[in-house]
Order: C-alpha cells, then structure tokens, then sequence
C-alpha cells in the first residue's frame, strides 16, 4: 500500500510503537500525524520522529482525530506516504508568529531543499501543507503571504487542543512549537486533488461590513448599523435571539457562488466577533445550515467517479462540523463517508485553502 | 475616467497566471479574500483612486507591477 493509516489510543510510549506495529513493512517517505491534546507533544513528536526515522514527520495537537473512516479522540492519527506517492517532500517552520509573520526564511529553506524557486513550482505536481497554532491569530497573515509568493496549493488546518483554548502545538522533526506554523511542499508523483466543502447555502441576503478591527476579527458594523443588530434583521429575530444562530447561519465571502465561510463567534457589545477576519467593505451573504453529511458524502462521491482513483485522503474539518456531528450523533455517518479509503485528519480550529476559513472541510486527496 | 481598476486587475491576473486558467481562478479568489472583487469592475468603472491604489498595492504583494 502506498498510503497507510494508523491510530493509537494508547498513551506514550505505547502510543507510537503500537502505531509503528501497524504499520510494520512501510517505508513512509512522509509522515503526518494528528494528536489529541492529552499527549506531551514534545515527547510524542520526538518519538514519532525516532520510530521514523527516514521520514519527513510532521503534525498537530487536536481537537479531535479523524482516523480511517472513523472520528475519534484521545487518540494519535497518522497517514503514511510512502516513495510511490511523494517523490520529495521539504519541510520548515515558521516561528514567532504572534510577532508578525515572516515567510521569506521558510520559504527559502524549502526551495534549498527543493532545489527550486516556490514561485516556479508546477501546480499540478506540488502540494503545500500548512498546520499552524490555533491560538496564535496569524491564520490570515500566513496565508495571505504564502498565496502571495507562490501558487502551489496549501491547505491544511489550524491545531486545536480538544476545546480547552489553552495552547496548541505544531510538530516537525522530532520538536514540537508554539506560536509557529509548519509548512510542507510535498511532490507527489501521481498528482492530487483538493475538495473544499460546506454545507450551506445562501438565503439571498447580503451583509457589508463597514466598520471592522481586522486583528481582533470584530466586525462592529454592518451597512452602518450595530453589527448584531443588523445580522438579527437579515434574519428575522430579535438581536437577543442572534447568538444562537450563529452555527447555523455563518456568513459567506462569496467567489462565484462558492462561499469562503466565516463564522460568528461570540457578541461583544453590539458587535460580532467572528473565527476569522473580514475586511472593511467586505460584502458577505448569511448563509443557511444544509445536511453536513450528505453534502460531503455527495462531494466525495462526485471524486469517485473521476478518473483518478484515490489512494488516500487528509481530511481538515472544522471542530464546529464535529460539534454538529456530535449534538447530532452522527459522527459514525460521517466517518462511514470514507469506508474503503486511508483515511486521517483532525478536527481543527480553522481550515487553510487559500485563505483562513471556518466551518469547512479541505479534504486532500492523494491520486 | 474609467475602467483603469478592470485594466489592473486584469493585468495582474494575466502576468500572475501567464494563461493557466486555474491559477487565474485562484488569483481572483486572493483578490476577494485581500477585499477587492474583480467582478464588480468592469470597463465603465470609475477610476476611484483610493481602490487603484489598493490595487496597486495588490499587485506588488503579488511581485506584479502595474
């Protein structure tokens, strides 16, 4: 198998030899892997980079595993790549990102490892992964420079750490970070796809943001009036009622009819605070909640029957999807969408693909 | 005058994707995301100064001149 899956629920040490021991034979060039909060992430990286040794390693505190085909917890995920999917894989960490974001160093030793300028990378051929603290606000940035200097992919997703919004971590090479992000451009010798799916579709009214604190994602305004209040309208309520809407009816940054999702989080005063940022003058349409899982189980479907068989899959779902499973107790539905496929990812605290988004899943698929 | 913010944006898109219709796609999905949308451009546009320089700036966050 080119592509193999693991998971351990186990703690440290067991947790890294069981999952070694399931995997035993493969030859992973690359090694991805996602773990609950409840592992010291320093250790459980260092390990994971001596049981493979000759790998790129790579991963993430959760909030929550994704585990071939099955959501989990207090548990570590992993995905093994092995020569016949990644031909090279280069890998680098961006730190100190609560003091501004600085790629250029990053960049620079991926393309020393790459032998090649990002900015000349084939599309078709490289894939970038982003996994980035969940805490540390700089999603946006992040993006927003790498999109600017190169147009290889990057998707991926932001560490939780099961809903405690304490700190996350990052790993790579057997450390772990803080208020960093890692980046890998993996080449892949059969190619990928990225699905990005949400399950929402638009109610027709729009919402312009016209006063706004980017850094504190604090839209105080909507067409000039109190944000909540101006949000309750669109919908139909009274601004007390508004909160508790927020899961079901985020808003969409609209690129043709697809929607870039950005979801409410809390009331502060008369405004909203959102999960990521919206710019002054943004136009954005409130969105109404469709059936989660049978939109994603349609979107991987829909893939099936393209040409190319799928090997794997990295699944990055936003925890506010797993929240819905879970109140809705269909998390077992939703893994069952990936039967028969290698599947791990994580639920995580914001979803990268292109930019910083929210109640998504950018699902990356392994030809 | 008009029509100089469609003209940049188009420019940008054509040097940054040198035809590949993906990474034009993926250019005009950064530009919505830094709060410009090239589809409420077009060439009757008025030249308001305040989104051509924002624009500009775009342009050379991108390594595109215009």
């Amino acid at each position: 198998m080119p592509i193999t899956t693991a998971y351990s629920k186990r703690c440290l040490p067991d947790a890294v030899e069981d999952l070694k021991a399931q995997c035993a034979g493969c030859k992973p060039r690359t090694v991805i892997f996602f773990a609950s909060s409840k592992f010291d992430q320093t250790e459980l990286s260092r390990q994971m980079q001596a049981a493979f040794p000759d790998a790129c390693v790579a991963g993430c505190s959760t909030a929550g595993e994704i585990a071939g085909g099955k959501m989990v917890g207090e548990s570590v995920s992993a995905i093994l790549l092995d020569e016949e999917i990644v031909r090279q894989a280069a890998s680098a960490v961006v730190e100190n990102l609560r003091g501004g974001v600085w790629v250029a160093g990053a960049l620079s030793k991926l393309e020393r490892q790459l032998h090649a300028s990002v900015a000349s990378l084939d599309t078709e051929r490289y894939v970038g992964l982003v996994l980035i603290d969940g805490m540390s606000g700089a999603e946006e940035a992040l993006m927003e420079k790498l999109g600017d200097l190169t147009d290889v992919l990057f998707v991926g997703g932001s560490a939780g750490d099961d809903m405690r919004f304490r700190g996350t971590q990052v790993m790579l090479d057997g450390k772990a970070y803080d208020d960093a992000a890692i980046l890998l451009i993996l080449e892949l010798k059969r190619g990928f796809d990225v699905i990005k799916t949400q399950s929402f579709r638009s109610t027709g009214k729009t919402l312009t943001a016209t006063e706004v604190d980017e850094p504190r994602r604090l839209v105080s305004e909507f067409d000039h009036k109190p944000a909540i209040e101006a949000y309750a309208e669109a919908l139909g309520v009274p601004p007390r009622e508004a909160a508790a809407l927020f899961m079901k009816h985020p808003l969409g940054l609209m690129v043709d009819r697809d929607p870039f999702v950005r979801s409410p989080q809390r009331v502060d005063g008369r405004g909203i605070v959102f999960y990521c940022q919206i710019k002054q003058g943004m136009e954005l349409e409130v969105l109404e909640a469709t059936d989660l899982v049978a939109h994603t189980r349609q979107a991987i479907d829909a893939r099936k029957a393209a040409a190319h068989p799928i090997s794997g899959i990295i699944d990055f779902q936003c925890i506010l999807r797993t929240l819905q499973l879970r109140a809705e107790n269909r998390c077992g539905e939703y893994g069952a969408i990936f039967d028969g496929i290698p599947t791990a990812g994580f639920s995580t605290y914001g979803e990268a693909y292109l930019g910083h988004i929210n109640q998504t899943s950018t699902i990356l698929v392994f030809r | 005058m008009a029509g100089m913010i469609k003209d940049m944006i188009d420019t940008i898109t054509e040097k940054r994707s040198k035809g590949n219709p993906t990474i034009a796609m993926t250019t005009k999905t950064k530009f919505i995301l830094k709060g410009v949308n090239p589809d409420r451009f077009d060439a009757g546009s008025a030249d308001d100064p305040a989104v051509i320089a924002k624009v500009r700036a775009i342009g050379a966050e991108m390594g595109v001149s215009v």
